[in-house]
């Protein structure tokens, strides 16, 4: 059996395990609904802001249950099978470390990139159905017309699936040396809000008043902590008119791939000569 | 030519394990704790072999150097002939460890089937094989519900039947009836008899002694890291300077008899009581359907 295959078993596997967990199906009912809401909130009269309200509300949603979603599963499908000893039947086949690693990493990606595709197909159905009155609004009221891109959707939906998937190669790494469940989901929660912040923390490190090791440490985090900030592209891809160019959508995914393939490789590196 | 390479791999020991040692580092200034020391035995291809010995004597980390899952800090494993290290050993070895915890979304079958790929079945076998190992655990009629729905006792019998599903030559069972009614006990026994008649090795951990004794051949004590005492039951058991006489009904040994018999012919009769069947014979003769 050649190791593709069995990536590929165990990540379905993984992924089966998972989406047919509660926690899952609650998420997805909770960031649909959330968004649903966010359309009662129109009597409000936000104006021609009210499609960007929505969209936020929508991405925030994404992002915040998607990265709950990433870390509870990656530790959950990870960590406590090494815990459970349910590692121990799958690594006493003839599967190597490597292998079960990266079908664990795959299968909670897939699981994720569900995830994504539903909410961002929430969130379309959401914006497409209140653009319409908006658009007569604005028409009556003699205002422009609102922008909504629809591709620009898709592409976001790809940018959050690989923001996701950093947040969960990064659960794993540290899945892979933590003790305790606790610890695992504690530290990777502090690593993804490190991540979130890393403008907050590059304008620190250059700032001439911090003390030398607080710069430091600040670097520290920029350098050896993937920014997810740099995903942070809804509003530019979904409502401004001339979107992101090309370049800077490569440029991000790739950046996102990198890390990803580096986590991966940090988890597989302290995987490999944990003793369990 | 078939057949002489069968027998030679027959003289091949399934396990050899010489001057095995295993240190671990423990705490933040990495104490060494030494759990196996210096630990030499074989098992032979088709036997059952017991593995014995208290919490914490080195039984799970004997065993997870025997499945290459720990490197061990100085000495040998080979499994038929090849370093426990080398991955290919593994598709002849079939392992359920002590209470483990399968994937409880999965059902029995697909779970067992998952095993299977994992384990290099063809796909085309897959089916026969998880069929045949869910027959031999008397899963089948189970097999269709979800293992989160499963007992301790079916939990144990799915999981003997993800360890033999690729039809292993070597089969390490760790505990495979801790938590176990002796119905379902003797129900993994008979599991085990099959093995052994279909040819396979099994090595066997257990704290049932009573079931260690009358399924193995031979057996190995481990205490403190260490090896106590290797060899087969006779061996290890039999009291050499004693004999057992079982007399028949009707013949009062009375202490003056036995003070009698011990005068006048050297006998000496050291107790008297009446044999009695043990308990886990008596459950199974009135209990078991």
């Amino acid at each position: 059996m050649s190791f593709l295959k069995k990536i590929f078993w165990i990540a379905r596997n993984t992924f089966t395990e998972a989406a047919r967990q509660k926690f899952f199906s609650f998420l997805v009912l909770l960031g649909g609904g959330l968004m649903c809401v966010s359309l009662s909130l129109t009597h409000f009269d936000f104006g021609d802001s009210e499609l960007k309200f929505i969209a936020d509300f929508g991405f925030g949603g994404i992002f915040l249950f998607g990265s709950v979603l990433s870390v509870v599963t990656s530790v959950q499908l990870f960590f406590t099978e090494i815990e459970n000893r349910t590692a121990l039947t799958m690594l006493a086949k003839p599967v190597r470390r490597g292998e079960f690693l990266f079908g664990k990493f795959l299968g909670v990606w897939l699981l994720l990139g569900v995830f994504v595709v539903l909410m961002c197909g929430v969130l379309a159905a959401v914006l497409a159905w209140r653009a319409g009155t908006v658009a007569e609004i604005a028409m009556a009221r003699g205002l422009p017309m609102p922008v909504l891109n629809f591709d620009g959707i898709a592409v976001f939906a790809v940018f959050q699936w690989v923001r996701l998937g950093i947040v969960a190669a990064m659960t794993i790494a540290v899945a892979s040396f933590a003790q305790t469940y606790l610890y695992a989901v504690v530290v990777s929660f502090v690593a993804l809000l490190i991540g979130q912040l890393q403008y907050v923390l590059a304008d620190f490190a250059s700032e001439g008043k911090s003390q030398i090791w607080t710069k430091t440490l600040a670097e520290a985090a920029t350098k050896f902590i993937p920014n997810l900030q740099l995903f942070n592209v809804g509003e530019a891809l979904v409502l401004a008119p001339d979107g992101l160019s090309c370049g800077a959508i490569w440029s991000a995914l790739a950046y996102g791939m990198i890390w990803i393939a580096a986590l991966v490789f940090i988890g597989l590196w302290f995987f490999r000569s944990r003793e369990i | 030519m078939k057949s002489t390479n069968s027998e030679k791999e027959n003289k091949i020991p399934a396990i050899e394990i010489e001057n095995l040692t295993k240190d671990f580092r423990v705490g933040m200034r990495g104490v060494k704790l030494r759990a196996v020391d210096n630990v030499s035995f074989s098992v032979n291809s088709g036997e059952i072999f017991g593995l014995l010995g208290p919490n914490g004597s080195g039984k799970s980390t004997t065993l997870k150097i025997i499945l290459g899952l720990l490197r061990p800090t100085s000495g040998e494993c080979r499994i038929f002939g090849k370093k426990s290290s080398d991955i290919s050993v593994r598709s002849r070895i079939g392992f359920l460890p002590e209470a483990p915890y399968f994937y409880g979304y999965l059902t029995g079958r697909e779970l067992v089937k998952y095993y299977a790929r994992m384990s290099g079945v063809p796909s085309q076998k897959i089916e026969d094989a998880t069929e045949d190992a869910l027959a031999l655990t008397g899963m089948t009629a189970a097999a269709a519900r979800r293992v989160k729905t499963y007992s301790k006792g079916m939990l144990q019998r799915i999981g003997v039947a993800q360890a033999v599903v690729h039809n292993p030559d070597l089969v390490i069972l760790d505990e495979p009836t801790a938590g176990i009614d002796p119905i379902g006990s003797a129900e993994i026994g008979d599991a085990i008899r099959v093995m052994k008649s279909r040819g396979k090795t099994v090595v066997l951990c257990s704290h049932l002694l009573g079931q260690i004794e009358e399924l193995c051949d031979r057996v190995a004590i481990m205490n403190r890291g260490k090896l106590a005492v290797a060899g087969t039951l006779d061996e290890v058991l039999t009291q050499r300077d004693k004999q057992l006489a079982v007399i028949g009904p009707g013949t009062p040994l009375t202490p003056e008899l036995c003070a009698e018999l011990r005068e006048r012919y050297g006998i000496y009769i050291e107790d008297v009581s009446q044999p009695r069947i043990s308990l886990e014979k008596y459950f199974l003769k009135n209990l078991k359907k």
